[in-house]
């Protein structure tokens, strides 16, 4: 065999590919779904903890400090397996599904907290001032003052972190999720070949890669924006 | 209250398991020193490509840059360390780890670089051709310098996710900190070396996260 | 490439001499055909609107702009020659900014030594004793150690001088020195300008400063629209202008 013979035979082997390639397609809808929820919860609950901090209670501002350095330091695949091997030997069991869910969420929710704040200490003060002066609500004044001109600074950080994060689905495989990569290392065991690996990489570049080109275009749109900065 | 800590703050088991820690501790600090050079030196050979004046040059590198980056950086590490034998090609397991995480660190400090490049006024490097410099003089000591300090604090943070990367090794069986402490798990049927670890990376990083932070507001 | 005065001509008075000097960027035509001649030990002042090519100009006599036509002799070197080593030829030209420029990560001698080092390969030492030397000629010698932002922007501009002056370059441009500075700190720079002068040096000022025109130039251009109007003494072209456009634009700048 040539050497591009045995690369096709290995990494792009049309057999194994008709074989196995339902079912790795079976694991997109796992990372997609996991992908969601995480973004939606993570996001939320950091801007949720972002505007707490803004309150400026000591009582909140530490638990919230204390929360964001802590998941902001720890590897993911930590948070991953103390959770899912811990919790079970004081009782507590969870699906796997639901710990990837938890560990990534909790991650995503300290970095957007951070970039969140970041966004609302840049707004200038007199801001805060004139909106309240007009009679507006502290809630008001946040949703419709403030978070518009957080969000320009925070939004191409926020996009990057995001998909960073959701990419960490795949570490799902590692506590039985059966994701893309799940099912390809699955495929792969059984059919002793690499190209169920080909196949979930192409899956995560097709998923992936139209998100990674939006936040370029997304940070060069907001960039007039920060300059200078 | 008692099951709680004797299941996750163990110090009996924390004990006995420390050896093994603190082995694959050090396997954490190899994987660091090996991989955080390759992944600083790989982000500036991308930078240079993706800001080349040749435009099929820039086009090939930013192409490249963004399909690293969409690529989960665990299926990256599957893939050359599972894939390759299969090949024929027999690496050893750093090896192919370091292969994985040139293509990402490079890719991600590289835009990390470009960002830094691009934040130095055009005016420098005016300022320092205008005295006779050359181009490479003029990069390499005006321009460079300005765009490492103004992206410091990303450049901590993209290390801090390095250091978080390596516990991928741990997949591919590596006997790197994390691997070391869940194997320390299963022996022990108790979670406290996973907490200890945790409680490692946490005093190695925390501060490096700080930094990033206080680096940050100071340049704003 | 043919010298227009004839090849191998001795340099005699001119230090710079450009001619027919013409820029693009795509359609715009910026410089229509400048011929700027400077004598040695002249302060010739370039005034005109803002747009008119003044920047563009002063860029193009040591190419940091590229010159889309035209002849450029320094001390009679051929600059558009394309064996010319510009890196060189540049050593001889001084050039000072509006924005100043100076180096952030660098102190005021970090500024001022890095070409001294880099482009005459000076040693540490040397090249700091004559940055030393050159810093008191702008009366900085005790800022030596100061960042660009611990000093006032007319201190910035009197190290951006000094940065230039330190290669013991031929001539120096500078491209509107005082007009980023709050007005009490433009004395200090003009002064430093008006020493200079009287060491000898020559040097081509775009600016706007009236007075110090009148009292230090040799002769004043007025560009607009990518050509030179008019030339003259300061007197003439402020006082008593051939053309109406000139008078016009002077007006405007006395108010
Ligand atoms: N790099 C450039 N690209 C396109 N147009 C330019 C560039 N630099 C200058 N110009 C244009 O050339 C004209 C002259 O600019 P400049 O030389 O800066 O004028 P001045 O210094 O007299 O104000 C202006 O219309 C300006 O917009
Ligand atoms: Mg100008």
């Amino acid at each position: 065999m040539s050497a591009w013979d045995r690369f096709a035979f290995t990494f792009l082997n049309l057999e194994v590919a008709r074989t196995y390639w339902l079912d790795i397609a079976a694991g997109i809808s796992v990372t997609v779904f996991v992908g969601i929820v995480v973004v939606a919860t993570g996001l939320s609950l950091g801007l949720v903890l972002a505007g707490l901090r803004s309150l400026g209670l000591r009582v909140v501002t530490w638990p919230i400090l204390v929360f964001v350095d802590l998941f902001r330091s720890l590897p993911p695949l930590a948070i991953i397996l103390v959770i899912y091997f811990g919790l079970p030997n004081v009782g507590i069991v969870l699906p796997s599904l639901v710990v990837l869910w938890l560990s990534l969420s909790a991650v995503l929710a300290a970095f957007a907290e951070e970039v969140f704040w970041a966004g609302i200490t840049s707004v200038a003060p007199g801001q805060w001032l004139a909106a309240r002066s007009t009679g507006l609500t502290f809630g008001q004044t946040f949703a419709h003052v403030i978070l518009p001109q957080a969000a320009k600074l925070a939004v191409p950080p926020l996009t990057n972190r995001t998909i960073t994060i959701t990419k960490n689905v795949a570490l799902g495989s590692a506590i039985g999720v059966s994701d893309i990569l799940g099912q390809a290392n699955s495929a792969l065991a059984m059919s002793t070949n690499a190209t169920p690996l080909t196949i979930g990489a192409i899956f995560y570049v097709i998923l992936f890669l139209p998100l990674v080109v939006a936040s370029r275009r997304l940070e060069r749109r907001f960039a007039w924006g920060v300059a200078g900065s | 209250m008692n099951a709680l800590a004797g299941e996750f703050l163990n110090l009996d088991v924390m004990w006995r398991v420390m050896p093994m820690i603190l082995a694959g501790l050090a396997r954490s600090a190899v994987l660091c020193a090996v991989l955080l050079p390759i992944g600083l030196a790989g982000g500036i050979g991308a930078m240079l490509l993706s800001t080349s004046r040749v435009r099929a040059v820039r086009w090939a590198a930013i192409g490249a840059i963004d399909f690293f980056r969409a690529f989960p950086p665990l299926v990256l590490i599957v893939f050359v360390y599972a894939g390759l034998p299969f090949l024929g090609v027999e690496l050893p397991t750093l090896a192919s780890i370091a292969i994985a995480f040139f293509l990402n660190a490079s890719s991600y400090f590289g835009e990390i670089y470009r960002a830094g490049i691009r934040s130095v006024p055009a005016g420098q490097a005016e300022a320092a051709r205008s005295t006779g410099m050359t181009a490479s003089q003029t990069f390499l000591s005006v321009t460079f310098p300005q765009a490492v300090r103004n992206v410091l604090p990303e450049l901590i943070s993209n290390t801090v996710e390095l250091i978080k990367l390596t516990t991928l090794a741990s997949i591919v069986s590596v006997p790197e900190l994390l691997h070391s402490a869940d194997l320390a798990r299963s022996l022990t049927y108790n979670s406290s070396p996973l907490i200890l670890a945790a409680l490692i990376y946490f005093a190695i990083l925390w501060p490096l996260v700080r930094l990033a932070g206080r680096l940050e507001h100071r340049l704003r | 490439m043919l010298n227009p005065d004839g090849a191998g001509a001795p340099a005699g008075s001119r230090l710079l001499e450009a001619r027919g000097i013409r820029k693009s960027y795509a359609a715009l035509e910026v410089l229509r055909g400048v011929d700027l001649v400077v004598e040695r030990g002249e302060l010739v002042f370039l005034i005109g609107p803002s747009g008119s090519g003044k920047s563009t100009l002063l860029r193009c006599c040591n190419r940091l702009e590229e010159p889309s036509a035209g002849t450029l002799l320094v001390d009679g070197v051929d600059l558009m020659s394309p064996r010319i080593d510009i890196n060189r030829a540049r050593r001889q030209i001084g050039m000072v900014f509006q924005g100043f420029n100076l180096y952030p990560h660098l102190d005021a001698l970090g500024n001022v030594t890095l070409a001294l080092r880099k482009v005459l390969r000076l040693s540490r030492r040397d090249a700091e004793a004559r940055a030393m030397e050159t810093l008191a000629l702008v009366h900085l010698q005790d800022k030596a150690r100061s960042y660009p932002g611990q000093l006032s922007g007319g201190q910035q501009q009197r190290v951006g001088i000094a940065r230039a002056l330190a290669l013991e370059p031929k001539i120096i441009l500078m491209d509107e020195p005082t007009s980023a500075l709050d007005p009490e700190l433009v004395g200090s720079v003009l002064g430093v300008i008006r020493e200079l002068r009287e060491r000898g040096m020559t040097m081509v000022i775009a600016s706007h400063e009236m007075g110090f025109a009148r009292s230090a130039a040799d002769r004043v251009l007025f560009l607009e629209g990518g050509v030179i109007v008019e030339q003259g003494t300061a007197e003439q072209v402020f006082t008593s202008a051939r053309e109406a456009r000139t008078r016009q634009f002077v007006q405007q700048i006395m108010h």
